[in-house]
């Protein structure tokens, strides 16, 4: 509770409020005791969970030095809220980055439209053709409609999420009819459920299915 | 309690700025503007976290292995270091609250020698890493890796150790220069908003380290 | 005309205009250098940034120039990119971030909220020194081998080519640092400052919308800075962040880039909101109407603004879904903005405009915002921006926010308070000739420029097709309209330090604090603490006017 017992003399002169000792002890205990339980739970393996546990604990920690150290929680609520406002805002900006890098290509559905190779992303021509042949052996004949845009090597992440997860989203189109944009149509147009058509430039995203769901 | 000194010789050069109303108005706009500063170091260190979360998400084998080469119980010593040097400093304040100069000075003296402590910790730690080879992008040259971005690990870690030192360092120049005013007399209960607005910076360099342990050290 | 607001001690005669004020106080190069003064560092922003303002569209004549015939004109590819680079870093960085808030807000903020200074005047002077080294640091590159990057430093240009662009970026980096603290000083000024009777809804409109813009510097600019920190290691020790090679993500840059660059573009025309309440209110002698609405719209605008960066990115290799994301949002920008332009409308309905300089500077506001604005849905649509992206319909797009916008306004509110700045009137034909011609130079500049982009000319390119050439050739000699509107406009102000009369200490009739105390204001403003008894435009309102309820 911001307790308004203090610093508001009329006269104008700042008044402090003075925390006893025994306040500034506790708090550090309890930091002190929050710093093992983070550095124990290090030498459990609790799967995924260990980012959150550790960022859970931290925050808790955070929380004790801004209420006590910082004063805050006796302090205008005002410095309150201009804390809070930079946690929410540093929230959208991670949460908004991480929506594009956690989901590239999720919707892309002709591979061929994007850079072959990320890491040398001016490769033009013949050469990003050989790429593409690299990627998707002709011998298979055909292009994964759900495979990620992002190319395997590149970024470690996973070969192809999403191709099992949505096999009958994955149709087969020959890559030189992918380029046309009234192939791209047909392929919409011939009830491939949840096919996106949004690789060539004049197809309108909003003409293809929403994101994921 | 030690209120000793006679009300007539608190803060005797102090006087409110021409266009301020009441001394608390002037508290209260000094402290509003240190919280704004903060928030803009919030976020400042925000675009490395960014960068943190978005890299280990893609790269999660590579953070997981290269957070090994991380020397845990250093780490930990530092967090020690760094929480009890924020205790001393909390309590610096609070001496100044109270008028007792002689105790505002001894604890701005134990902040100091911790965020030494932490730094001299930070250099043997850096230097294991620089004769490792375990450095950022192109200088990374370790051997035995079996995951393909470390160097992207070592990226972050240094940029965000890094900045986090560097708020060290400057934060042992602030607290040395309310060190000397302290020791001149210039703070008491009427006025001692410096040692207030340098105690919440050091109290945030705190606070980063806080998050920066755990993610680095101990999740990888 | 004073029966809105109470100031003890300012209604009887001045003297004489010769009394002390915040100009005669003290003498002296030095005396400048060193004040704290927030009206002196105020002028003192207002000459480096018109000085910044007359590089950059300099530079703009240049590129104009160059873009006249489909191929070479008079200067070589790399020089054309050196041109157009150094045109937008200079115009955002170094003119339309700090010039409204670092000008005109610190010249205005205290005045009108009734106090003698800003909250921090040291830190004030600290700003206007950071953005002189800041400045210094990226005029550099002017010597040091040019920039080609584009102003907004995309990896891999800014990390692959040579040149400036470490000088560049670390000057950008510092000229952030001044954003900061002047965000923070007004911040803290408006809350703690207020003279006895100001409450939050008796601010002027251009307080509100410094306010919204001061928020959107603290928590963005932050981001901005450990952005070209990143980037300068990028540069000087490949750390490999932004480089896919290494395992970054160039787009990333592209994220933490916009994540200040699109709440910047806020920071750029809020302030022209502002002005522009503030002059139609004025000089339309009417109550505004829905003051409320407008003043909320502005920290709406800001909010909502860091929440659409990612519509800048739409053909960067971002992921359909939070491109879908970012162009719903982007919608809900055009929702505060409509709010104020039809509140500013309303507010001219029927009411006595005083056909002045500054009133024609807002009436051009009006028309060129709206276009501006409107076309800004063009862009934020997912699909049409596939076709549009890096056109010259965006070139237009954002001059008719930016230029049309707040340069216009900034202008119009140049007009506006430089009686109470300097004591002296100018010509008002002049003035009024100079937004005239503006309007028209500018409609020709970039209108055409419309049409080019939608018909697939690229932006930032060297050369074009032939058949692109007229409608370039259009643009160009508008450009050479704007240069002579600028110059007349000059010319008219720095004429009526000469030879103008003396202003009188409300030539306009305004209400809000700054009219209220002499012209030019003594160096703590005002005699005596205000006392403020009504609303900033508690104009008598003899219409039966709805929006009567804001007192």
């Amino acid at each position: 509770m911001s307790s308004h017992d203090h610093g508001h003399a009329i006269g104008g002169d700042h008044v402090p409020h003075v925390l006893p000792y025994a306040a500034y002890f506790a708090t550090w205990g309890a930091l002190m005791f929050f710093t093992i339980i983070t550095v124990g739970a290090s030498y459990v393996n609790f799967g995924p969970a260990n980012l959150l546990i550790a960022v859970v604990i931290a925050t808790l920690k955070a929380t004790i030095v801004a209420a006590i150290f910082m004063h805050l929680w006796f302090d205008h609520r005002m410095h309150s809220m201009i804390l809070g406002s930079a946690g929410l805002f540093l929230a959208i900006f991670i949460a908004f980055t991480m929506f594009d890098t956690e989901s590239r290509g999720h919707l892309e559905s002709i591979t061929g439209e994007r850079p072959a190779d990320m890491s040398n992303p001016f490769l033009g021509g013949s050469a990003r053709q050989k790429a593409m042949n690299a990627l998707y052996p002709v011998g298979s004949n055909s292009v994964k409609l759900s495979a990620p845009g992002i190319v395997p090597g590149v970024f470690d992440v996973p070969a192809a999420p999403s191709a099992s997860a949505a096999p009958e989203a994955s149709a087969t189109v020959s890559p030189e009819a992918s380029a046309s944009a009234s192939a791209s149509a047909s392929v919409a147009a011939s009830g491939s459920t949840s096919a996106s058509v949004s690789g060539s430039v004049s197809a309108a995203p909003s003409a293809s299915a929403p994101p994921k769901h | 309690m030690s209120a000793s000194a006679n009300d007539e010789k608190l803060s005797p050069d102090f006087h409110v700025a021409h266009h301020f109303d009441t001394a608390d108005q002037q508290f209260d706009s000094a402290r509003m503007g240190i919280w704004l500063f903060l928030v803009t170091e919030i976020l400042f260190f925000g675009g490395l976290f960014c960068a943190f979360f978005i890299y280990r998400s893609w790269y999660f084998s590579s953070f997981v292995e290269a957070h090994h080469h991380l020397d845990k119980v250093m780490g930990a010593v530092n967090t020690c270091v760094l929480i009890f040097s924020s205790l001393t400093m909390a309590l610096a304040v609070r001496s100044a609250q109270v008028n007792d100069k002689a105790k505002t000075v001894g604890f701005l003296i134990v902040t100091i020698l911790c965020a030494f402590g932490f730094l001299v910790v930070k250099y043997f730690e850096y230097q294991h890493k620089i004769h490792d080879g375990l450095l950022p992008g192109v200088h990374f040259t370790a051997q035995g890796f079996s995951s393909p971005h470390p160097g992207t690990f070592f990226a972050v870690y240094f940029m965000m150790t890094g900045i986090h030192g560097l708020h060290v360092i400057i934060g042992i120049g602030l607290i040395l220069w309310i060190l000397l005013r302290a020791q001149r007399g210039d703070f008491s209960a009427r006025y001692y908003a410096p040692v207030e607005g340098v105690g919440l910076y050091w109290h945030l360099v705190d606070l980063v380290w806080i998050y920066l342990f755990p993610l680095l050290y101990l999740v990888g | 005309m004073a029966q809105g607001v109470a100031v003890p001690g300012t209604h009887e005669d001045h003297p004489s205009p010769k009394a002390k004020n915040y100009i005669n106080a003290e003498a002296g190069v030095w005396s400048w250098l060193t004040t704290v003064d927030h009206k002196r560092i105020g002028l003192m922003y207002l000459v480096s940034t018109l000085i910044a303002f007359a590089l950059g569209g300099f530079f703009a004549i240049l590129v104009r120039l160059e873009l006249l015939t489909p191929k070479k004109t008079f200067m070589s590819g790399h020089m054309y990119n050196q041109a157009f680079t150094l045109h937008g870093a200079i115009m955002v960085f170094l003119f339309i971030i700090p010039s409204v808030p670092g000008a005109l807000g610190n010249f205005l903020l205290p005045i009108m909220v009734g106090a003698k200074d800003v909250a921090f005047p040291k830190l004030n002077l600290m700003s206007l020194y950071l953005y002189w080294i800041g400045a210094l640091f990226t005029l550099s590159s002017l010597v040091l081998g040019g920039l080609e990057t584009g102003w907004t430093f995309y990896v891999p240009y800014s990390s692959t080519t040579g040149g400036a662009v470490i000088a560049v970026t670390f000057g950008v980096f510092v000229m952030g640092f001044s954003s900061i603290l002047t965000g923070l000083n007004f911040v803290v000024t408006i809350h703690k400052l207020r003279a006895p009777g100001m409450g939050w809804f008796r601010l002027p409109l251009f307080l509100w919308a410094t306010y919204a813009t001061s928020l959107v510097q603290i928590l963005a600019t932050p981001v901005l800075a450990i952005t070209l920190l990143l980037l300068l290691f990028e540069k000087a020790f490949q750390i490999g962040i932004f480089d896919p090679k290494l395992g970054g993500d160039p787009v990333l840059f592209q994220h933490f880039f916009w994540f200040y660059s699109h709440p910047a573009v806020y920071i750029m025309i809020l302030p022209g909101f502002g002005i522009a309440s503030e002059l139609i209110a004025v000089h339309a002698h009417r109550k505004v109407f829905g003051y409320r609405a407008i003043a909320f719209s502005s920290v709406a605008i800001a909010l909502i603004g860091f929440l659409v960066w990612g519509h800048h990115m739409f053909v960067s290799g971002q992921s359909e879904l939070a491109s879908t994301i970012f162009s719903a949002l982007t919608f809900l920008v055009a929702v505060p903005t409509g709010i104020k332009m039809f509140n500013w409308i309303s507010t001219l309905w029927r009411s006595s405009i005083a056909w002045t300089t500054p009133m024609a500077y807002a009436a051009a506001f009006l028309f060129l915002f709206a276009i501006g604005g409107l076309t800004g849905l063009f862009c934020g649509m997912l699909g049409t921006d596939m076709h549009i992206h890096d056109t010259y319909f965006v070139v237009a797009h954002f001059h008719y926010v930016m230029m049309g916008g707040t340069v216009v306004a900034f202008v119009g509110g140049l007009h506006h308070w430089w009686p109470k700045m300097t004591g002296k009137m100018y010509s008002d034909k002049l003035g009024k000739l100079s937004a005239l011609l503006l309007f028209v130079g500018f409609n020709a500049t970039f209108f055409p420029q419309f049409i080019l982009g939608s018909r697939g000319m690229p932006r930032r390119y060297y050369n074009y097709l032939d058949q692109f050439q007229p409608l370039h050739q259009f643009s160009t000699v508008g450009s050479w309209i704007i240069g002579l509107a600028f110059l007349v406009a000059l010319y008219n102000l720095l004429d009526s330090l000469k030879n103008g009369a003396d202003a009188p200490d409300n030539p306009w009739g305004g209400l809000s604090l700054e009219w209220q105390t002499a012209t030019p204001p003594p160096t703590e403003n005002f005699p005596v603490t205000p006392r403020v008894t009504h609303g900033p435009y508690d104009y008598s309102d003899d219409r039966n006017a709805t929006g009567a309820s804001d007192s």
